[in-house]
Formats: C-alpha cells, structure tokens, sequence
C-alpha cells in the first residue's frame, strides 16, 4: 500500500472513532442524567457473546456482521437485566453485576474457544477485549461513524422528551408520555454506542466512553444542552488522543489509552472548573469564610468602641482599643477562632479600615465606621426580609454560599 | 494454549486420568477461590455493594500491577498488599469525589474504575519482558497453568496459588466468624448500628479489605474482570433460596466451590477458558434458583398461583352449594365449565359433596366448611360497611375476593369489631364459628 | 356538548359527568393490596383535600388516577372518560423528593416542560410556550428567578416552579401530591393563594395534605383516607372527631393482615 494510501485510511479511522466518541459522549449524558450510568457496563461486557456467534454462526469476520452480533447480545443481555429485576428479590445493583460477570465469561469463554476449536482466520476477534484502531478499515470506520450519525440524530431529535423523562419520569409519564418506550430507547441507543466503540476502546472499557465525558461536562454548566455537546467533544478529544498514542506505540492497546485521554479531561474539570470545579469551590469557601471572619472583626471593633446598637451609636465609636482586645472579642468561643480572627485582623489593617491611635491602640477609621455601618443595615434588611419571606431570604442566603451576589459580597464592601 | 492442547484428546477418560493430579488441584484452586470470594460476596450482595465489588475487582490491577513490577510475587504479601491499597484508593476516591460535587452513585464508581484498570492495563503493557503479568491473565486468569507453580508445604509439592487460596479462605473465615454479628447488623440496619455506637465504617473498611483479598486470590485463577462473577453470583444464588444471612454465606460459598469444579470440568471439556465457564456455571446456578427456589422461585410462584386458583374455585362451589340450601334448594345443579366440574368432583372425591341424581348436595363436613366461607363473605361484607364508606351494592365485590383469604382469628376480630351486627348489611344472618 | 366560557367543560353529550371519579378503586404494590374499595365523586370545581396519616395511601391513590401505579379492581375516571382520553386536561405536581434538584436545567426550562405535552413529540418550545411559561411564573411570584439553576432555590420556591410547571400545562383539574410539606408558612400561604385563583376560574384542584389545621381552613370539600375511605363531603362534616378517631386511630391491623394474606396467596391466622 503507498504511503498516502496509508495515511488516509488512518484519518478516516481517526475521524470515524471521532465521530464514535463525540456520539458516545452525547448518548451517555442521557444516561448519566438518568441516573443509570452502569447499564453501558452490563451492555459493553455482554457483547462479547454476540460477537463470537456472530462469527461462529457466519463465517464471517467483518466488522458490520460482528457488530451486529454484539449488539443483539447486548440486548439479550438487557433484557435479562430487566427480566431479573422484574421477576427475582435480586436487587437492582447485584442485577447489573450478574450480566456484566456472566456475560462476559460466556463472552470469553467463545472467544478462547474458537482458536482452539479450529477454526481457521478467527484470529483477531480478542482484538474486542481491550480495543484495537491500527485493525480497523477505513470501510469500517465509515460505517461506525454512519452509526453514530444515526443515533445522534435520534438524540437531537428527542432531545426535550429524553431530558424531561430523565428528570421527572412520574410527571412525563402523568402528562402521557410514554416513559418505559423513552426508557428502552435511550437504553438501546447506549447499547448502540457500546457496540460500536468495542473496535476502538474494547469491552471491558468502552462503558468509560459514555460514563466520563458527561460526569466531567457536568463540571462546567448547568444547562443539559451545554453538558451533551461539551461531553461529545471531551468524547471526540479523547478517542482522537487515544487512537494517536496507539497509532505511535503498536503494542499498545487503544481502550486504556482513550480512557486515560477521557480521565485526564475529568481530572482537570474535577479540579479547575469554574464554579463547580475544586479549586473554584475552595476559593469561594474560603473567601466567604474570610469575609465573615473579617466581618466579625468589624463588629467586634465596634462594640469595643460602644457602637453597634444605632447609627448614632456607630457614629460616635471613635473610641479606642488594642488589638489583642479585637481579636480576642472576634475570636469568641471558637476553637479556632483566634487563628482565624488574627488573620481577618491583618486584612482588616491592610484595607484601612482601622487605623493606629495614640499608645499603641487603635480605633476605627472612617471607612471602617462606614463598613460596619452598612454591614449592620444589611444584616437588618435580611433580618426584615426573613420575617416576611423567610423562603426569600434562605433563598438569598443558599445562593450567596454557592456563589451568585448576595449576602456575603454585601459585607464585604 | 499449549497445555490445554496437551490435555485434550478425544478420548476423555484416558487423558483426564493421565493428568488426574493436575486437574485436581486446578479444581481445587478453583474451588477454593470461588468459596472465599462467596463469602465476602454476600455480605456485598446484602448491603448493595456489588457494583463496588465489581470497581475493586477492576480497580485492584495497578495495584498488583506495580507490586508485581516491585518484586512482589503473584499471590504473594506485597501483592496483597497493593491491591488492597488500590481498593482503598478506589473506595476513597469515588466518596471524595461525591463530596466534592461530584457525580452521585454509580456514574462515580464508574469512572474511578475504569480508570485504574485502564492504569493497571498501560503498566501491564509498559513492564519490562518476563515480569509475571499479560493482558490475557489479567482478562481471564490461567488456571490451567496454576498446577505447575509450586511450593513444597510439609514434602508435598502444592500449587501456590492453591495454597494462597487456602490461606485467604480460612483467614476470611476466621475473620467473618468473629465478626459476622456486627457485619449481619449492619448489613440489615446501617442506620440502626450508627445509632447504636457500632463502628459501622470499620466494618465496611474491613469488608472492602477483604473483598480486595479475595479479588487478589482469584486473580491468578479468573483475572480482574470475572472476579465479579465469582464475588457475586453465587452469593445472589443463595440469596434467592434463603432469607437467614448465615445459611446464605454458606450456600454461597458451597456453589461458589461446585461452580468452580464443574465451570473448570466443562473449560477442559470443550477446551476454552477456565475462567469464563466458571462464570456461565454460576449463571446456571442462579438460573436455577430462580426457578427452583422454594417461596420465590418462578417455578414454585407459578404453583402457587394455580394452587390459589383452585381452592378458589372450590370454595366458591361450597359457597354455591350452601347459599342455594339457605335459599330453599337443597341442591346444586352440575356446573359448565371444565373448572367448575372438576372442583365438584375434587370435592366429592374429598367428602364435601355428595351426588344426588345429577345434582350435588352439601355433606356435613362439606356443610361446616362452607358455613365459614360464607361467614367470612358476610363478616368482610359488615366490617367494610361499617368502616369505609362504601353504599351496600359495593359490598359484594370485594367480599367475593376477601372470603378466601380471612382464617378463624381474623373472623373473631371482624366479629368483635362488628358487635351488634348479626345480619350482613344485605339483611342476611351471618353464620356462627364452628 | 356545551363549552362553559371560562370554566370547565363538564357537559358531555348533554349529561354531567363528576370531574374526577373513583370507582371501587383497590391500589395494591406488588400483590399487595394498600388502598381498598374507594368510591368518591367529585361533581364541582373546588379546593379537595385528601387527608389521612402517613403511610395511608393518600398518594398512592393519586399516582393511581393518574396512571402511575396499576389499579388492581374499580376504575378511575376524568370527566367521565378514562384518563388517556383526557390527559391535556389533567395538571400534576408531584411531591419534590421525587426529583434531583442537581439536574441541568434552569426554573424556565422545568416550566417549560409543562407545555411539552401539547407541543407533541420533536417539536421545540416556541414563543407561544416560552410566554406562557413566563405568565405562570408571573403567577407564583418567580418571575425574577428564571434563568436560575433549580438546585439553588428554596424549598417553597421549588414548589413554586412545580406549581409553575402545573399551571403551564392549561389544565382543568389539578393534582398535587403534599404541596406544602417542608415548605415554611409564607410559602404555603403563596401556594394556596394560587389554588384558590385556579378554583375561582372554575378548576378543580386535588390537595394530597397532611396538615389538619390548614385543612379545616384552606379545603371547601375533603376526604379522610386511612388504607380505605373514611369519610367524604363538605370538610366541615368531614373532619369531625369520631371520623378522626376512625382514621387516626387506626384500624389499620386488619387492613394491613388481609393484604399481606392476599399477596401471599393464602389465609390469615
């Protein structure tokens, strides 16, 4: 084969396992939001069977036959899942386990069998374990992303009705909606994915395909349209990393690589999202907890200088005190609090909001009066709010913790 | 796999006999392994960890893996040692995660999972030549090659890997005895035990550890991936044919060990792996139990249904037989209906009717039991009247369903709370106990 | 067939049908029967209250008119036709455990899902049903939180985006499953404010409640359900002593016993 004829067929198998990795991370969200992750997983390892028959039944060894196979076992697979939770006390979680450990042993069990059972050219289908791109065609990477095509399309088609059946399946199915039919659909649309990324990832692995790009897209929005298209493109970057290192190492195998592109991409969403991510959540923590342990300060400032009770009052605080007396009234009885109260001290200096006063003391500046002033009214203004609409205001005070504006920016300027 | 080669031939008995030693101790490795992680996998079945005991199965690979690139022998301390630290790793990371605003549940365990497995299998591929691992073994164990490692114990030469499932099965046991009470407990109330002051999450930590061990001991044999079937099946099994958590243990344990001798029978049989038929053994077993179980098995609730259908039917024919006397008709005409015959002649057959020229009438022991039937219809006819809104003409009905499932006691209670009423709200006397 | 102006369509065929009627309605989980023989009519809009103790039934009964759970003898009926035939009548507010409040979607979209059954399958909420889902949150007093993530509201405003969401769907008869658990008393008092807007534009609106104080004072009509019906009228005649004892008091023993002889397919003791 020439050299540009190679490298033509690996960009169609790059842009086909693309296109399978976009699509499976679309189809997974669905799955995610519907709080059945691990069904992939029952699905992915009963493939396996469907694959050998297929192959011992027809004699053939290409892609659509096998895939076929794999897909029809796959929903035997499901099927049994559902027969069982319907029909024994086995509980759902055990269920799930079951088909994924016997199905994959009748799976392996083929697989080792057919080389042993003498059957010529079946060598290859072990490729299905673990995943293998450098086998693949670009005649069957046209046909995988052909199926994912299809299924994404049946996706946007589906969208709302997918969406509101995975949030509230008792009102979808009150308004008329029928919830087992969307159910079943979106279960075999995974099956779908499941089968045709077992080429590229494997079948021990593929159920990473559609389980990690939508936890991590989760990370970054809060809109369900925004998480499907951001876990299909963590899906397409991920098959595509993967199917590159395999290209370069042929020794490896392709599965472990994409989950480890697709796990990487959920570390950093994990930790740097913004909003949701770790690091983000530390940050408004600890600003808010500075913030309070500053606002602390301030008040524990003023009542040492005789104000707090009234706006005369705080107008009259000129009064002095040391810093150990602030600190100590802002630390209170908290374990911890002196730490904490000694930190809010330094930034309260820092700010000008104290400023030294004759013999090593200090008072209030003017600033300061006017930031204990206004933190007082807010406090008061949430206090009125929460006689008359305490919905109102716990409603302003969750959001605050979570990082919209409110409360805690109010004390802070 | 050469070996498999070797011991398969056509003629079975010849060629098992020749090589009866290596089988046994491969069934015995097998059967062992099964039984340890039967145990363990009970109490994940009951406290619905099994999808945890399918991640540690996944997960604990890295950890072996780098162990085993440290020196560490299959089977061996250090080995142990990694894939119990890996499992830790696994349980702590999916717990972090959902602490942290993660996704809930499974998605977690998910992705943790695959993950580390994924980790293991890169390590695997990456270690140096002759190291003790491959892809295959990981996938699906070799248990036909388990025989020929050896250790001398006492002058006699076992296989290693027996001899490690020896040991995991009798410390697991140890440790399940000693505290299978705390274990039952919270397996059945974990809220109750917290309450209680038990250590609720020492116990998990220790079950986690231990499903750990047990992956680790099955891994020479099964691999990472089917350690799920060997930790959950048969523990599912058992659960299905008893509702008492020892008797489930052992049940588990007992078809765990049958299903790793007759799986491995079977691999040797139809020369494949192992493993695998280990896992569609074990899915036979609990096919089984889900048919043959006594109270829940499909087989036995299909008999029950059929039972219940005809005692209805015979009762409703002594019932017939006894308000057609109280309406002034001695006797009761032959029914239609294949059904209705034929209870008229299961009755006669037992002495509750007698025939009478082509029609049935009531014999004494047949009257008596009617009476109760009908004293039961009309009770329930009286008691509903009196305490839920019902207008009479929909007493009927439900009386006609609710008259065969009321015994003496219960019809002394309707009574007591219907004093004063000794006619049915249709104005008709209610029948004394007998 | 007459079409009231701005009421309910009650006249059918020229004879009036109850709004909402069960009929010798059993509930059972499984085998096992937990609700027995309700028969109830509702022939005119009003507030109804069904009220009972926990564990009575109370809801089940509701998931059993609307389809949710399978009604194992009798049958329920809307305007006097089964609930298929006139679901685009029929609004439901279910109870708030039922749903993750981390899902992705923000208080206009969850209210928009309350036009998705007469918008049809593939198509997308337009104009027309973005506006009626902004009028609805108009009413319950959420207009200012529409682009909010739902995880980030109260409890008594979530109820309110349910409510919000029932009232997009246009209907004709209400159903709320326990509207004002875990909801403070302003919210409450919000809440009723609605339904008593909905009752006075000729709805009807079934309240599964619990409270019995804000029973006596919010319903014109109730019911008194305790695994079977207890008592059904105007709420005054109701909610009297004897019938609390009755319900309260619990002859649930008996209930309870013949239902789990039912399941298992054999006798009491």
């Amino acid at each position: 084969m020439s050299g540009v004829g190679l490298a033509h067929n690996t960009l169609v198998v790059a842009a086909g396992v693309a296109a399978v990795g976009f699509a499976a991370g679309v189809v997974g969200s669905l799955c995610v939001l519907r709080k059945r992750a691990l069904v992939g997983d029952a699905a992915a390892h009963a493939t396996l069977v469907g694959v050998a028959v297929a192959f011992l039944a027809t004699g053939r060894r290409d892609l659509p036959t096998l895939l076929l196979g794999g897909l029809a076992s796959a929903c035997v697979g499901l099927g049994a899942l559902v027969l069982i939770r319907r029909w024994t006390r086995t509980r759902d979680d055990a269920a799930t386990a079951i088909v994924i450990g016997v199905g994959f042993g009748l799976g392996i069990a083929l697989i080792s069998g057919i080389p042993a059972w003498g059957y010529p050219d079946s060598a290859g289908l072990e490729t299905f374990l673990l995943g293998h791109t450098a086998a693949l065609t670009a005649r069957d990477a046209v046909v995988l992303a052909a199926v994912a095509a299809a299924a994404l399309a049946v996706v946007v088609a589906a969208f709302k009705e997918s969406v509101l059946v995975a949030f509230d399946a008792a009102f979808a199915a009150a308004s008329g909606w029928p919830v087992t039919a969307i159910d079943c659909l979106i279960v075999v649309l995974v099956a779908t994915m499941v089968v045709v990324g077992l080429p590229a990832v494997g079948a021990v692995l593929v159920t990473a395909l559609v389980v990690i790009p939508p936890v991590a897209a989760r990370f970054w929005t809060d809109r369900a349209s925004t998480m499907l298209a951001l876990a299909g493109a963590i899906g397409l970057v991920s098959a595509l990393v993967g199917v590159a290192v395999s290209a370069s190492r042929p020794g490896l195998a392709t599965g472990p690589l994409v989950v480890l592109a697709a796990a990487a991409w959920f570390v950093v969403s994990f930790l740097a999202a913004p909003g949701r991510g770790w690091i983000a959540r530390r940050r408004e923590a600890a600003a808010a907890g500075r913030s309070w342990d500053e606002g602390l300060v301030i008040d524990a400032c003023l009542r040492l200088t005789g104000g707090g009770a009234s706006a005369h009052a705080d107008a009259e605080a000129t009064g002095a005190f040391t810093e150990e007396g602030a600190i100590a009234a802002a630390a209170g009885d908290r374990a911890d609090g002196r730490a904490a109260a000694a930190r809010a001290w330094s930034a309260v200096v820092v700010a000008g909001l104290v400023e030294p006063a004759a013999a090593g003391r200090w008072r209030l500046s003017t600033a300061g009066r006017a930031t204990a002033a206004a933190r007082r009214q807010r406090v008061e203004a949430w206090l009125r709010l929460f006689a008359e609409d305490p919905d109102a205001a716990r409603g302003l005070a969750t959001v605050d913790l979570t990082g919209a504006s409110g409360l805690s920016s109010a004390i802070r300027s | 796999m050469p070996l498999a080669e070797m011991l398969v031939d056509g003629d079975s008995a010849g060629a098992f006999s020749a090589h009866g030693a290596i089988h046994a101790w491969a069934m015995a490795t097998a059967a062992v392994v099964a039984a340890a992680c039967g145990l363990v996998g009970t109490l994940l079945v009951v406290r619905r960890l099994s999808l945890l005991g399918d991640a540690i199965g996944h997960a604990v690979l890295p950890g072996i893996a780098v162990a085993v690139l440290f020196g560490g022998r299959p089977g061996g301390p250090l080995v142990i040692l990694g894939a119990a630290a890996a499992a830790l790793v696994t349980v702590w990371l999916t717990q972090a995660i959902r602490a942290a605003g993660g996704p809930a549940e499974d998605a977690g365990a998910g992705v943790v999972f695959t993950t580390l497995f994924a980790l293991g299998v890169v390590i695997v591929a990456l270690a140096p030549a002759g190291t003790h691992l491959d892809a295959g073994c990981v996938l699906h164990g070799d248990l036909a090659f388990l025989p020929f490692d050896t250790v001398p114990v006492a002058g006699v030469e076992i296989p290693r890997a027996c001899l490690a499932g020896v040991v995991t099965l009798v410390v697991l046991a140890a440790a399940a005895a000693a505290t299978w009470r705390l274990q039952a407990f919270v397996a059945f109330d974990p809220a109750a035990a917290r309450a209680a002051g038990l250590p609720v999450a020492a116990a998990t930590a220790g079950l986690l550890g231990a499903t750990a061990v047990a992956t680790v001991a099955s891994f020479d044999a099964v691999g990472a991936v089917l350690a799920v079937a060997l930790l959950v099946v048969p523990a599912a099994a058992a659960e299905l044919l008893t509702r008492r958590l020892h008797r489930m243990a052992i049940l588990a344990m007992l078809l765990g060990a049958l299903g790793g001798c007759v799986g491995y029978l079977a691999a040797w049989r139809w020369n494949t792996s192992a493993a695998g038929m280990i896992a569609v053994v074990l899915g036979l077993e609990y096919l089984a139990a889900a048919l043959l179980a006594p109270d829940d098995g499909w087989i036995s609730r299909g008999v029950s249904r059929l039972r219940l259908g005809w005692r209805v039917a015979c009762e409703d024919r002594l019932a017939a037989a006894w308000r057609s006397e109280e309406a002034g008709v001695p006797s009761l005409p032959s029914a239609g209906g294949v059904t209705r015959r034929a209870a008229d002649g299961w009755l006669r057959l037992r002495g509750r009717l007698t025939s009478a020229g082509g029609r049935w009438r009531l014999t004494p022991t047949g009257r008596r039991e009617a009476e109760m039937i009908v004293r039961s219809h009309r009770l329930w006819e009286t008691w509903l009247g009196r305490h839920a809104d019902l207008p009479a003409d929909h007493l009927h009905p439900p009386a006609e369903w609710v008259e065969h499932h009321l015994g003496a006691a219960m019809r002394r209670r309707l009574e007591a709370e219907t004093v004063g009423h000794t006619s049915d709200p249709h104005g008709r006397g209610i029948p004394p106990e007998a | 067939m007459t079409v009231a102006a701005a009421g309910v369509q009650t006249v059918v065929d020229g004879s009036r049908e109850p709004l909402l009627e069960f009929h010798d309605v059993t509930v059972a989980y499984g085998r096992r029967p937990v609700v027995w023989h309700v028969d109830l009519a509702i022939d005119a809009p009003c507030l109804f209250g069904i009220i009972g103790p926990n564990g009575a039934g109370k809801s089940t009964l509701l998931k059993a008119a609307l389809g949710l759970v399978p009604v194992v003898g009798g049958r329920v009926r809307f305007f006097g036709a089964p609930l298929d035939r006139v679901r685009p009548r029929v609004g439901y507010v279910p109870q708030r455990e039922t749903v993750d409040w981390d899902f992705p979607v923000s208080v206009m979209d969850v209210v928009l899902m309350g036009t998705y059954a007469r918008l049809g399958w593939f198509r997308r909420p337009g104009s027309k049903e973005r506006r009626l889902a902004a009028e609805s949150l108009d009413r319950v007093g959420l207009a200012d939180l529409v682009g909010r993530q739902i995880g980030r509201l109260s409890g008594g405003q979530q109820q309110r985006v349910f409510l919000a969401r029932a009232l997009a769907q246009q209907a004709d008869v209400y159903l709320l499953d326990e509207p004002m658990a875990g909801v403070d008393v302003r919210s409450q008092e919000e809440i009723f404010r609605v339904l008593g807007e909905l009752r006075r534009d000729g709805r009807l609106v079934v309240v599964v409640h619990h409270d019995l104080r804000t029973a006596a004072e919010w319903f014109d009509r109730a019911a008194l359900i305790d695994m079977r019906l207890v008592a059904s009228g105007p709420t005054a005649e109701v909610l009297t002593p004897d019938n609390l004892r009755r319900t309260y008091a619990g002859q649930l023993e008996i209930l309870d016993e013949v239902g789990r002889a039912v399941a298992e397919r054999g006798r009491t003791s």
